[in-house]
């Protein structure tokens, strides 16, 4: 029964991925007064995608072919790591959260190699942004979650909702709200969201994620913009687990499940309402502007990992 | 308890996180009426810090202290400050001599001195620990912001941050002074500004700008 | 004593007299829109006011201390201060009206701006000698600053706005930290068990002492808070940024004001704290603490003093040097380091003022007060160059001028306690001001004749403040009349 509800919340990131960015994109073009496509239109671009024919450039290597598998692989583990509707998930026991930081590590690095290995200029010049921001971005991320990890004592991503849930709503913790606030910020950077990158640009300088997938055509390209809708949709269901668990089922009884299903579905509808209004009032940051950005989440995590030590004495 | 009751238990216990969130957003706003926004809320916070105290501690004064420093701080300051920027032109931005970063860093360091200056005093007076930590970082995220601001506004919010801290660490420490002994502090805090805003308007007028860096005739 | 039953009698409200007069009066100047009305009408609101003064200052001396309600207390100590307040404001006010017909007009510029602001400040600096309730002192020495800010900033140029930017600034970051410290100070004794309605009454603090010195870290932070805290309007190094550019742009009245009264002021108020701290947990933290203050105050002023250009910001690093005297003296502690230290309140005051005084003269004739600039004063100018020689002189510490006196008392002092090293560092710094100051007056008062000055006759005004100052220097360095010894006495008491 577990492993079902397990597989079932897993399933659940991994397909309902495109509808949270189908979602987030009809509400942004709805606060910029636009029309905006329908909200199902993502699936039909991945369908239209997965039907058409794979072209590879003459002078790339089998690292281009496989980057794309590798991407999709690596995100379909992550989303099989995080609880949605109950304090479990997939792959919960087999690892803990420095895995996950790593998995998308991976993905991502293979997605830059593949970029690179493309052989044009965009996609190295977005290769190398990715490279900045993720290495930059991936101290904040690793300090948050270490800072969570400190206050629950157990280091995996399931035994840290678990304890998450245990706590008073009303007890206002201060390492958590710093480590949302980093976690935040990393989960712009991390999913190539606005002030950090325009997902919707079309100018070659100003992309980072855009660049990198230029070359990539047919299924590979389909894969891969799967895998960033499903990094999108772990994150966030990720932030509302170790952030907000609180309506997530104990038992097994169906009837907890399904109001455990509405509550994220709620939860994470609050979310993508919150995101559209960010991308759609905020300005991309000039990429020399981005250290700063992810800099200021460093030091709120490292402050976020300072304030365990305070407060657990 | 009733819901006010918990209402102010939670206050109690949690307003030096507020008050820790907001210095750390002054220190990476990067515009003038940002920070002015972000002292109005510090100020709110303490608002509900001194009501919450006169609810628990049964002080009439408690609640006078309370509004008055609602009207002075949370509306009547930041109005003059945006009147200010209005009225002087001057270009918004904070003209910081650190980065972002290096502010949340240098702000995140003086969090952690306060709490280790405050530890020993802590055990000794019996108040929270949080709060009173919550104080001092005040105290020194106003120092560092004057120090670190070149404009002359915001020296003057510095100098409010300053006093802010100040405020809380005698809240929290006596619940207030006497009575007449406050508003008398209050009066004194209003002049300063007043004469300090006179001051700007000279500034701006004699030298075109506001940048205090470049005050630098007098030395020696 | 007795804070309930004190109440308003007929000799409390003598004590509020002296307060009610310059606010009044600031009043009442501000509406005479003519300059020659508004400049008789404070000659007149002065003179009142110095009499009110001198009548509380008898009563005290004669009947002991006065108390008015719970927050005015004029006892001996606050009396030889309002004494010396008295003294030079009258001299300010009456050179004021002969110096202010160079002034311009303009906004807050024009004579009866001048006066009402000083009578406001005034106001606030007899307050502070007269609070019984540390909170009220805290409150009028932020009134001093704010009063006085103004008055910096007077003459509106490019330095005079820079000057009093930042006198207004830092002595109101220094104030909040002496409100930091009264803070802590309120704690303790609150802690200590006093009633919180008593808990920052000076008499009560004093009388609780044994009590207070219980909780001593408490108290030790408190002092520290406050003498760093109003240690910047003193000017102690490293403190006194502010001081060099406020004295140096202000006009001269005013500069004689702040280096004269102000500075006093905060003193007396760093001796109230001291006196508590002693009282309670004995007199060795304070004291050290006043010592370093003092001898930094000192060695730095005085080094600097060598290197100045300006004339005014050389007297007000002079000033800077008195206070760290005055510190040292009051550091020493014993009787003949307390009565220097008091004797040299007054004697640095009209030194001060008398060089002031000059300095303004010279800048109305010659224009400006760049040492490089000026020459040949004895021959162009005799009777300034005379009040300077004087001046100079006296402040120095040279017989037979008081300072002398003073001086000589903390030297003795610091030689019967055995500190070699303090009285080793005095008599250098002493020695090398005395060096600095010869040749910078050297350099003004002789060489080749290059400027003409307008005016080198001194008016009425002037000569007469400069005059009565000077011969009151003479006369305290030959004897101390009895009456201000007996009040000089009474003020130690106090303290004890």
């Amino acid at each position: 029964m577990k492993i079902a509800v397990d597989i079932l919340q897993a399933l659940l990131l991994i397909m309902g991925a495109p509808l949270v960015r189908g979602i987030i994109a009809r509400l942004k073009a709805r606060l910029q007064r636009r029309q905006g496509a329908n909200i199902w239109r993502p699936y039909a671009d991945l369908f239209k995608l997965f039907r058409k024919e794979d072209l590879i450039p003459p002078t790339s290597s089998v690292v281009f072919r496989i980057a794309p598998l590798l991407l999709f692989g690596s995100t379909v583990c992550v989303a099989a790591f995080v609880p949605v509707v109950h304090v479990s998930a997939l792959l919960a026991s087999r690892g803990d959260f420095f895995l996950l930081v790593y998995l998308l590590a991976l993905g991502r690095f293979f997605l830059s190699l593949g970029a690179l290995d493309g052989g044009s200029a965009f996609g190295g010049m977005g290769a190398s942004r990715e490279a900045l921001v993720s290495s930059l971005s991936e101290a904040p991320f690793l300090l948050s979650l270490v800072a969570l990890a400190i206050l629950a004592s157990r280091a995996d991503i399931a035994g840290m909702v678990g304890w998450t849930l245990q706590q008073n709503v009303f007890d206002i913790s201060a390492v958590h709200i710093l480590a949302f606030a980093s976690f935040a910020m990393v989960l712009l950077a991390e999913t190539g969201r606005m002030p950090v990158d325009n997902p919707t640009t079309h100018l070659e300088l100003t992309m980072i994620h855009e660049g990198m997938v230029l070359e990539y055509s047919g299924p590979s390209l389909a894969l891969i913009e799967w895998a960033s809708a499903i990094k999108l949709h772990a994150m966030l269901a990720l932030l509302i687990a170790l952030f907000g668990p609180w309506g997530m089922a104990s038992g097994g009884s169906i009837w907890g499940i399904a109001v455990a299903l509405l509550l994220f579905c709620s939860k994470i509808a609050l979310l993508m309402v919150l995101l559209s209004v960010i991308e759609s009032a905020v300005a991309k940051l000039r990429m020399y502007l981005v250290p700063d950005f992810l800099g200021v989440a460093s030091a709120v995590s490292a402050l976020a990992v300072i304030f365990t030590m305070l407060v657990k004495r | 308890m009733g819901l006010v009751g918990i209402a102010t238990e939670k206050v109690l216990s949690s307003f030096s996180v507020f008050l820790f969130l907001t210095i750390l957003l002054m220190a990476v706003a990067r515009r003038i009426s940002t920070s002015v926004l972000l002292f109005s809320l510090q100020s709110v916070v303490i608002t509900a810090e001194v009501l919450a105290i006169a609810f628990q501690e049964k002080l009439v004064e408690a609640y006078v202290v309370g509004v008055l420093v609602f009207m002075i701080k949370v509306v009547a300051i930041p109005r003059a400050f945006f009147l200010l920027t209005k009225k002087l032109k001057t270009v918004r931005d904070v003209k910081a001599s650190t980065t972002p970063t290096q502010s949340v860093f240098i702000v995140a360091l003086m969090i952690y001195l306060s709490y280790a200056a405050v530890h020993s005093y802590g055990q000794a007076i019996h108040v929270p620990v949080d709060a009173l930590a919550a104080a001092v970082s005040l105290i020194l995220t106003g120092a560092f912001l004057m120090v670190s601001r070149k404009k002359a506004l915001m020296q003057m919010l510095g100098l409010l941050v300053l006093e802010n801290g100040i405020f809380v660490a005698a809240l929290i420490t006596t619940f207030g002074m006497p009575l007449v002994i406050e508003i008398g502090i209050f009066f004194d805090i209003l002049i300063g500004l007043l004469l300090m805003g006179i001051f700007t308007f000279r500034i701006s007028d004699t030298f075109d700008h506001l940048d205090v860096s470049k005050l630098r005739r007098l030395r020696g | 004593m007795c804070q309930n039953c004190a109440g308003f009698g007929a000799e409390g409200m003598l004590l509020l007299l002296p307060i009610a007069i310059p606010v009044l009066g600031a009043c009442i100047i501000l509406g005479l829109r003519n300059p020659r009305l508004a400049t008789r009408a404070a000659l007149l609101l002065g003179g009142l006011e110095i009499a009110a003064l001198g009548v509380v200052i008898w009563q005290v001396h004669t009947h002991g201390e006065l108390q008015a309600g719970r927050y005015l207390r004029a006892d001996s100590l606050s009396s030889f201060f309002l004494m010396s307040i008295a003294f030079i404001s009258g001299l300010v006010l009456v050179y004021a009206s002969g110096y202010l017909r160079h002034t311009g007009e303009g906004r807050f510029s024009s004579p009866r701006w001048f006066y009402a602001l000083v009578f406001l400040f005034l106001f606030t600096m007899v307050s502070v000698c007269l609070s019984a309730n540390l909170g009220l002192l805290w409150i009028m020495m932020e009134g001093t600053t704010l009063a006085s800010a103004l008055l910096v900033g007077f003459y509106n140029t490019e330095g005079a706005v820079e000057a009093g930017w930042k006198y207004l600034i830092v002595c109101t970051v220094g104030i909040a930290f002496a409100l930091f410290g009264t803070i802590v100070l309120y704690l303790a004794a609150v802690k200590a068990g006093m009633n919180p309605a008593a808990a920052l009454d000076w008499v009560s603090l004093m009388n609780a002492g044994p009590r207070l010195g219980l909780d001593l870290s408490l108290l030790k932070l408190a002092f520290v808070f406050v003498i760093v805290g109003y240690g910047t309007k003193i000017g102690f190094v490293p403190m006194h940024s502010w001081l060099p550019d406020a004295h140096a742009e202000a006009p001269t009245p005013i500069s004689a004001l702040l280096s004269a009264v102000l500075l006093n002021c905060a003193m007396y108020a760093v001796m109230r704290y001291d006196a508590i701290v002693s009282h309670a947990a004995g007199p060795a933290f304070p004291h050290t603490l006043l010592l370093i203050f003092g001898v930094m105050s000192m060695v730095v002023a005085g080094l600097l003093i060598l290197v100045q250009r300006n004339l005014k910001r050389l007297m007000a690093y002079s000033s800077v040097e008195h206070m760290g005297i005055i510190a040292i003296g009051l550091g020493l502690g014993g009787p003949l380091g307390l009565f220097g230290a008091l004797l040299h309140t007054f004697n640095h005051s009209v030194a001060k003022s008398l060089l002031f005084f000059s300095a303004g003269n010279i800048r109305h004739n010659l224009g400006t007060l760049r040492i490089d600039e000026i020459n040949s004063m004895s021959r162009t100018m005799p009777q300034t160059s005379a009040a300077l020689l004087v001046g100079s002189v006296a402040i120095v510490g040279l017989p037979p001028f008081a300072l002398f006196v003073s001086e000589f008392a903390i030297l003795s002092e610091a030689f019967t306690q055995a500190r070699y090293l303090v009285a080793a560092l005095f008599l250098i710094v002493l020695s090398i001001v005395f060096g600095g100051f010869a040749y910078h007056l050297f350099r003004m008062l002789c060489g080749e004749p290059g400027q003409h000055p307008e005016n080198p006759k001194l008016i009425p005004s002037e000569y007469m403040t400069m005059g009565i100052a000077g011969l009151c220097l003479l006369f305290f360095g030959a004897r101390i009349p009895n009456l201000f010894s007996v009040l000089l006495r009474e003020a130690m008491a106090v303290l004890r």
